[in-house]
């Protein structure tokens, strides 16, 4: 029977979320086209295969010294072995930074179509539609592949995570491992700094939407400690100096649970939004009624937030 | 140093987007800007050039109006361009695409460094560097946001940003293909004179054909389109209607007595 494969994801030995939530993606779309679900797991050794054996039944293990830390041409090089050896459909990699680094690669090696950036995915007779995120979010688009097999990226958090409980196989399978062109060297740290608004109770964000750095110094980091909490902040903030890495919000910086989340001038990108989702109550600030923010805040203003916060201020 | 940067142009993002028949987007009320991430990448090639010599190229795939953000990398410093104006490339999927601007790559017969956005905006595929890697037989990295070329020019350390804060310091040789992250560096703005030396530049416009790209449109492409839509979000906010002050008031006292939360 046909397959549907994830691509598993590893860091210092641990597999990710992302990859159990494909796990869960694969046995649903497999069972609507009549395929059967699988994994791929690549590491030094079969211990992440055994693991990964527990949410889908069925595990391809490709071991390999050079497979210890992920690089693009051994993952490339074994998810290809696999396959091509294992009547393989469809392969659902994770939309992170490994995924979005080989993910194309791979489509290229197999000559075939690659969709990326997914949130859903169904059978529509024969064929696979695949719903994404375009415009920062503000459009969804519905692509297919043309042919036979695809490569498909879908984004964190968009399926649960499976459970684990089950008892798969784990099947060896031989793949030669090129020699990585980039060498690993060592992972960094770069954003411990001074403060930790992981622990902060309230946050106010502000985005681009605060124009420059004297304004949000002026409202941003007021509003904060008017309400007794930290102020934070979207990358664009950021990557202008206009504070600290360490406050900075989302996939690529900290991930805060508040009990209050404020955000100002921010439009609700899927990068942002993955770091603070978790809030329990999120307030929204934007001029934009379209802003995807809105679609994840519990109260939103449509304004000026030049006035709005300034006003807010006042009743507090 | 010979660097190829490929600027794209997308959407000013705070457009009002209007949807045309499930399939396009109204242009007549969109505004154009250069893709974000592409003008760090633009930034990454000048600095570079200033340490190693050499020339720095734009490479843009779009209608005649993406002349403009060619013109804009220009009045930074880039020294000339190629723009591949075809309505079949545009026609075409990332495939399609990234195998036009890998002949204009090509075309310009050996570089040391191909530099790209991470993502484009407008279609946030993040698959273009990594397929024009695979089609040129360079090593690529994703999501650079530190380069340091070694002394001998021939070889760079390279940070990959990771989840969180975590980056990857790697070593690889060039040519190589690199996909440049926002905050890597601060773009300059052009300056005046910058803005008069860019209108003289020297521009080429290509079509597929005269590039050698075969494949192209709809027929070449290996994804197929098949429609576009507002997403419909099974949780919208409770919107606080009014002016300003009558709005902050009534949130404030939701936030007191409601949710309980300041
Ligand atoms: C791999 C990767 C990782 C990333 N990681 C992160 C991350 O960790 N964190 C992160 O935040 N982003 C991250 N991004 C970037 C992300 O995609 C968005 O570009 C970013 O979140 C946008 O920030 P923003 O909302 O502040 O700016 P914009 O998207 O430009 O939005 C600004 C908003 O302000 C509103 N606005 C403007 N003026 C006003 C006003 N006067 N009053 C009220 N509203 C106003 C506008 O309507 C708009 O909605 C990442 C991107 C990539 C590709
Ligand atoms: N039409 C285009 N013209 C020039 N560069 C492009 C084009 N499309 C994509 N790119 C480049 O590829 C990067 C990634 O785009 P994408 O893969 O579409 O998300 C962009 O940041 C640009 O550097």
């Amino acid at each position: 029977m046909a397959r549907i494969l994830v691509v598993a994801e590893q860091r210092n030995g641990k597999i990710s979320d992302a990859t159990l939530e494909l796990c869960k993606a694969a046995k649903a779309l497999a069972s609507a086209m009549g395929a059967s679900p699988a994994a791929a797991v690549f590491y030094k050794d079969d211990s992440l295969a055994k693991e990964v054996a527990q949410y889908i039944p069925e595990v391809f293990s490709v071991v390999d010294s050079k497979l210890d830390v992920y690089n693009a041409d051994a993952y490339t090089a074994a998810a290809k072995a696999v396959v091509e050896s294992q009547d393989v459909k469809g392969v659902l990699i994770p939309h992170t930074y490994d995924g979005t680094d080989y993910a194309a690669k791979l489509a290229m090696a197999l000559g075939c179509g690659i969709v990326t950036n997914c949130n859903r995915c169904e059978a529509q007779g024969g064929a696979v539609v695949f719903t994404r995120n375009t415009y920062n979010g503000k459009i969804q688009e519905q692509r297919s592949v043309k042919t036979d097999k695809f490569v498909a990226t879908f984004e964190k958090g968009a399926f649960e995570k499976e459970a684990a409980g089950g008892a798969g196989s784990v099947t060896a399978v031989t793949a030669s491992i090129p020699d990585a062109r980039r060498k690993f060297k060592q992972f960094v740290e770069t954003m411990s700094g001074s403060v930790d608004i992981t622990q902060a109770k309230v946050i106010v964000s502000g985005g681009r939407g605060t124009k420059e750095k004297d304004k949000y110094n002026d409202i941003i980091v007021n509003f904060a400690k008017k309400l007794g909490g930290e102020f934070a902040a979207s990358r664009p903030v950021v990557d202008a100096g206009w504070t600290d890495a360490a406050r900075q919000v989302g996939q690529s910086g900290k991930t805060v649970t508040p009990d209050l989340y404020i955000a100002c001038g921010i439009s609700g990108a899927i990068q942002h939004v993955a770091g603070m989702k978790g809030s329990k109550v999120i307030v929204a600030i934007n001029k934009d009624p379209e802003a995807p923010i809105f679609n994840i805040a519990t109260y939103g203003i449509v304004g000026d937030l030049f006035e709005v916060i300034p006003a807010i201020m006042e009743k507090l | 140093m010979k660097i190829a940067v490929l600027v794209k142009q997308v959407p000013d993002m705070e457009s009002k987007f209007k949807i045309i028949g499930d399939s396009k987007i109204d242009e007549s009320q969109i505004a154009f800007k250069m893709n974000d991430f592409d003008e760090y990448a633009v930034e990454a090639a000048l600095q570079l050039k200033e340490k190693f010599g050499g020339e720095v190229i734009i490479i843009s795939a779009g209608p005649e109006r993406a002349s403009k953000e060619i013109r804009q990398a220009f009045a930074m410093g880039g020294d000339w361009g190629i723009q591949i104006q075809d309505e079949q490339v545009d026609a075409g999927d990332n495939f399609v695409v990234a195998s036009a601007l890998c002949k204009a790559v090509e075309s310009l017969g050996g570089v040391d460094l191909v530099l790209t956005g991470v993502q484009a905006e407008d279609d946030q595929a993040a698959v273009t560097g990594v397929i024009i890697a695979d089609m040129l037989g360079m090593p690529h990295c994703t999501n650079v946001v530190k380069i340091e070329v070694g002394g001998d020019g021939k070889s760079m350390t390279v940070n990959r940003e990771l989840e969180g804060g975590l980056n990857e310091v790697l070593e690889m040789a060039m040519p190589a293909v690199l996909t440049i992250q926002s905050g890597i560096n601060q773009p300059r703005y052009p300056t005046l004179p910058g803005i008069m030396k860019a209108k003289k530049k020297r521009l080429d416009v290509k079509k597929a054909a005269d590039l050698g790209v075969a494949a192209v449109g709809e027929a070449g492409s290996k994804t197929k389109f098949v429609k576009m839509f507002f997403p419909v979000s099974d949780h919208k906010a409770e919107i606080i209607e009014g002016d300003p002050k009558s709005a902050a008031a009534k949130l404030v006292d939701k936030l007191r007595n409601e949710a309980k939360v300041i």
